[in-house]
């Protein structure tokens, strides 16, 4: 009995688990009990899974080998996800990962496979092998299908990916192909948010080489980008993650070089146009800037970010690269970094590091402290701080143990396309590759902040509250206090702006969580870095008790670096948070985030570019603009179907509003509605 | 010396050229009935009370002048652009011009531009004074009839005229601002008399917007009520745009 109980624990529930998981996103998506009752069947008969007692790269040729092709005549490319199938996992599967593209395009299988050869005989050099056969098996099987369809150009396609078996790519197009082809096997072996890489350094010249040979004009190449973007884009339900259009699709553009210099080209500009004209949430385009960004780069980008679309995001590299040197990565790699998912950076094909492992969530200590501590015995305000970051130190050491539980699925694809994993023979999951660093995010940092400034104001100084009184209030979620909570509320100085105090109080929080962090390592031997923007504001908040940043139980935190004071000045944040530390273990995507309406950047325009130039030589770190306004979104909840392509920003990527479940709606109704200064 | 001061806007995008840090002093002699600023209109410090909030204070706080350096110079990073500075507004900021002088030489010696936003209906001594520091005015043209600009306004229409030739034969005048109000400015009379205005007078820039009802909440929250005005239709805007381009006027549609 016990051996049937195991074998489903360890074979059935995962399969099922990930039957589950599909089912469920395509109900998030269509949202219709009978149409998800017959995809439940339809899948039932066509799930699939290899015997997951294979090695893992046999598994993947088998699974390929079952993987139906389908070829789309519409389409320009090839592109091709069975969503019925994929692999059995006992462990996580590393996500949050981008590729180095640029490795596949000037490589082929052939150089791949005596690579392999030449290894000396193992698990991993076996399943290596077999993965490699089955991409070539792959390849076989859909150029037949291509063969057998009416699809344009179909020779050519054919050329294409029969060219991935011997030859380096060599067109725009081909190339474009190519990265496609491979980014359809990330996604069916299930690496799920996956991002494209440096698509303009990447595909630059090949560009340059067919438009002098006059192979293509500039616009063939916008209208090749803009199929490529649609055709990532289909099936978005399936491969968004927590919440829809969560896919982790980034296209990263710009970029200091090591000289100093701004790298930037034709494609930089035609990839932001492409995204401005095809108005998808998903991909996402990622703009890395410094103070040498031309200006009319700027100026297209913020046209594309007016239409609503969310991006580009902005990363600043003057401030980002020489800290990524600093924390130990290569200059050559830290001036190529991609990100992972939403913003994290990432050492293109030299890391798998999983940058968005988990969320550190400061108030959780606070809260525990206050329950566990007599506070009574607490007599100053350096005491609180103090006895506070003896609970955050035990969190973040705990929090290191769990992340360190994890154990991860073997992935030889990502350790095919990672630098060093076939020297070390080592799979990427067991820390193959050059780095192997964990990434945290974090939320709630602005609560606390803010908590703990109140703290110090109302009880320490002010003495207007006893600090055992206060909490009781708190812990009664400020029932029947409604004085308090207004008043803990509308205390002007807070996180988000532009004060001495608020700045050293959250540098102070950040800097012993980083030093904490200094003294722990992860399972494969890499360190714990961190950054202040999450996706969680809401789940996590969801379960954390109401704080003295005037905040209710549940009530969602704040959203990355942002304020929660109506009307604050864009300059005023900015200037918050450049005065930020980022420095050491603290670079893992620090986002600012703030709500604009178009209508302001229409008639400011010139303005608007001035300040985001002026922005970075100020010094952040990145930075995003939600635009809508309070009066659109409260209309699209209202009648969503009449605003059915209305696209906004949620955490770090696009997404359509009807999508977003309410809490996210109210949320950045709310969020609009304070920065208008319209009372909330 | 002290100011008295209702709010440091950073950020400013409407008040001068540049990205801009506004200080909105308070106490006006004038009495628009579409002022948008209601808590500036007295000298006095008012107590409001926000219902929907249940936010209460007072507008209005005093501060020695020199002190909103501090605060003006948070932006200067962003005042490298396009001249951007800063802008005192109001109520009417001209009243408290001699005060704001220990800044003001401050400020002058930092480089940092200055603008004013101004009705210019106050004595032509503290618009001279202002002239030496100012490097910008922002000159609001409203009601220019004599017996009407006394009566509605409370204003000094040849204290006005006599202001502003001052400034224009300095060249501190940048722009002239007008606010578009179908019962008062928008009336025939007043835009032929604007028209004629302007010929005289050419300057960089003219920006005209329509005056709004946002500040309605802003009147409650100090007891007074807020007359209405009726919406002011795009096609008369454009009229009046029109017009003002036909002097070869550097003209703008402005939000404010
Ligand atoms: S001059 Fe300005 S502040 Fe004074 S009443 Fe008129 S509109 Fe209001």
């Amino acid at each position: 009995m016990q051996a049937i109980k195991n074998f489903i624990i360890k074979n059935v529930s995962k399969t099922f688990l990930a039957y589950m998981i599909l089912v469920y996103r395509y109900n998030r998506k269509y949202k219709n009990i009978l149409k998800t009752l017959i995809f439940s069947i339809k899948a039932l008969f066509h799930f699939y899974a290899p015997n997951k007692k294979l090695l893992k790269g046999t598994q993947i040729r088998k699974l390929f080998s079952k993987v139906k092709i389908e070829i789309n005549e519409e389409d320009r490319f090839v592109y091709n996800i069975d969503i019925f199938k994929t692999i059995q996992r006992d462990n996580r599967i590393m996500d949050n990962v981008t590729v180095d593209y640029s490795k596949i395009l000037n490589s082929s299988l052939n150089e791949m496979k005596k690579i392999n050869e030449n290894m000396k005989d193992c698990d991993y050099k076996n399943g290596q092998r077999d993965l490699l056969i089955g991409i070539e098996e792959y390849i076989d099987r859909e150029c037949k299908e291509i063969e057998k369809s009416n699809i344009n150009n179909k020779e050519k396609l054919i050329q294409y990916l029969k060219s991935i078996k011997d030859k380096k790519a060599i067109g725009f197009e081909e190339s474009i192909q190519r990265i496609l082809f491979f980014n359809q096997l990330l996604w069916q072996v299930g690496h799920g948010l996956n991002g494209l890489g440096r698509l303009d350094k990447i595909l630059g010249d090949k560009y340059e080489q067919d438009l002098k040979s006059g192979k293509i004009t500039r616009q063939d190449a916008k209208d090749m980008i803009k199929d490529f973007m649609k055709i990532i884009h289909q099936k978005f339900w399936y491969k968004s993650n927590v919440l829809m259009g969560d896919t982790g699709q980034i296209i990263i553009l710009g970029g200091k070089e090591l000289d100093g210099s701004y790298f930037c080209n034709d494609l930089t500009y035609i990839f932001i146009e492409a995204m401005e004209e095809v108005q998808l949430p998903d991909p996402k385009v990622f703009l890395r800037v410094t103070d040498k960004v031309p200006r009319d780069l700027m100026e297209l980008s913020l046209r594309c970010i007016k239409t609503g679309i969310g991006c580009p995001l902005f990363s600043n590299d003057d401030v980002i690269i020489p800290i990524l040197i600093d924390f130990g990565y290569d200059k050559q790699d830290a001036y190529n970094y991609v990100t992972a998912a939403c913003w994290e950076p990432l050492m293109v094909g030299k890391a798998v590091e999983q940058n968005n492992i988990d969320s550190i969530v400061y108030l959780t200590p606070l809260t525990e402290m206050l329950e566990k501590e007599d506070l009574d015995k607490i007599e100053t305000y350096n005491q609180f701080v103090c006895k506070y970051k003896e609970y955050l130190k035990q969190y973040i050491i705990n929090f290191v143990k769990e992340l360190n539980e994890i154990t991860w699925e073997e992935a030889p694809l990502l350790s095919l396309l990672t630098d060093d994993c076939n020297e070390k023979l080592m799979d990427v999951a067991y820390g193959g590759s050059k780095y192997n660093n964990y990434g945290a995010t974090s939320v709630s940092l602005g609560t606390v902040v803010n908590s703990l400034y109140n703290i110090k104001k109302f009880v320490f100084d002010e003495k207007e509250y006893s600090l055992k009184d206060i909490n009781e209030i708190r812990k009664n979620n400020f029932e029947n206090n409604e004085e308090l909570l207004n008043k803990l509320k509308q205390q002007p100085i807070r996180y988000g702006i532009d004060n001495e105090e608020i700045i050293d109080l959250t540098n102070e929080i950040t800097g012993f969580v980083d030093e904490v962090l200094d003294t722990q390592k992860n399972r494969l031997g890499g360190k714990i870095k961190f950054g202040f923007s999450a996706p969680t504001y809401i789940i996590k908040a969801g379960t954390s008790p109401a704080s003295f940043d005037g905040r209710k139980n549940g009530e969602a935190f704040g959203v990355h670096i942002s304020s929660d004071k109506p009307s604050v000045a864009y300059t005023e944040l900015i200037q918050f948070a450049s005065k930020l530390d980022y420095d050491n273990h603290r670079f893992n995507g620090n986002v600012i985030d703030f709500m604009i309406t178009p209508s302001f950047i229409e008639s400011n325009f010139d303005k608007m570019v001035d300040f985001l130039i002026l922005s970075i030589t100020l010094g952040f770190f990145q930075m995003q603009m939600n635009v809508t306004s309070s009066d659109i979104l409260i209309k699209a909840k209202a009648n969503p179907k009449e605003y059915e392509n209305l696209i906004v920003r949620v955490w770090g990527f696009s997404a359509y509003f009807n999508d977003l479940p309410e809490s996210y709606k109210d949320l950045l109704i709310e969020r609009a509605l304070k920065n208008e200064g319209k009372s909330y | 010396m002290k100011v008295r001061v209702t709010n440091i806007q950073r950020f400013s995008l409407h008040d001068g050229p540049g990205i801009r840090t506004t200080i909105f002093l308070k106490g006006c002699n004038l009495k628009c009935p579409w002022c948008a600023n209601p808590e500036n209109l007295d000298f006095k410090k008012t107590e409001y009370y926000n219902e929907t909030t249940m936010e209460k204070g007072c507008f209005g706080y005093d501060i020695e002048a020199v002190d909103l350096f501090e605060d003006i110079i948070k932006d200067k990073h962003y005042y490298k652009m396009n001249n951007g500075g800063v802008t005192f507004s109001g109520g009417e900021p001209l009243l408290q011009i001699k005060a704001l002088e220990p800044l003001l030489i401050k400020l002058k010696k930092e480089n940092i531009n200055m603008c004013v936003e101004t009705a210019l209906q106050v004595s032509t001594e503290l618009v001279e004074f202002a002239s030496n520091y100012i490097d910008e005015f922002i000159v609001d043209i409203k009601i220019l009839d004599k017996k009407m600009c006394k009566e509605i306004l409370n204003g000094n229409i040849e204290m006005y005229n006599k202001n502003v030739e001052l400034l224009i034969s300095k060249e501190k005048i940048e722009t002239f601002r007008i606010p578009l109000v179908n019962e008062y400015t928008l009336k025939e009379e007043n835009i032929k008399n604007i028209l004629e205005f302007l010929k005289k007078y050419k300057v960089r820039k003219v920006e005209i917007f329509k005056i709004h009802n946002l500040a309605e909440s802003k009147y409650k929250s100090i007891g007074k009520k807020m007359t209405k005005f009726s919406e002011v239709e795009d096609k008369k805007i454009k009229e009046v745009y029109d017009k003002i381009k036909k002097l070869n006027i550097n003209v703008e549609i402005i939000k404010i």
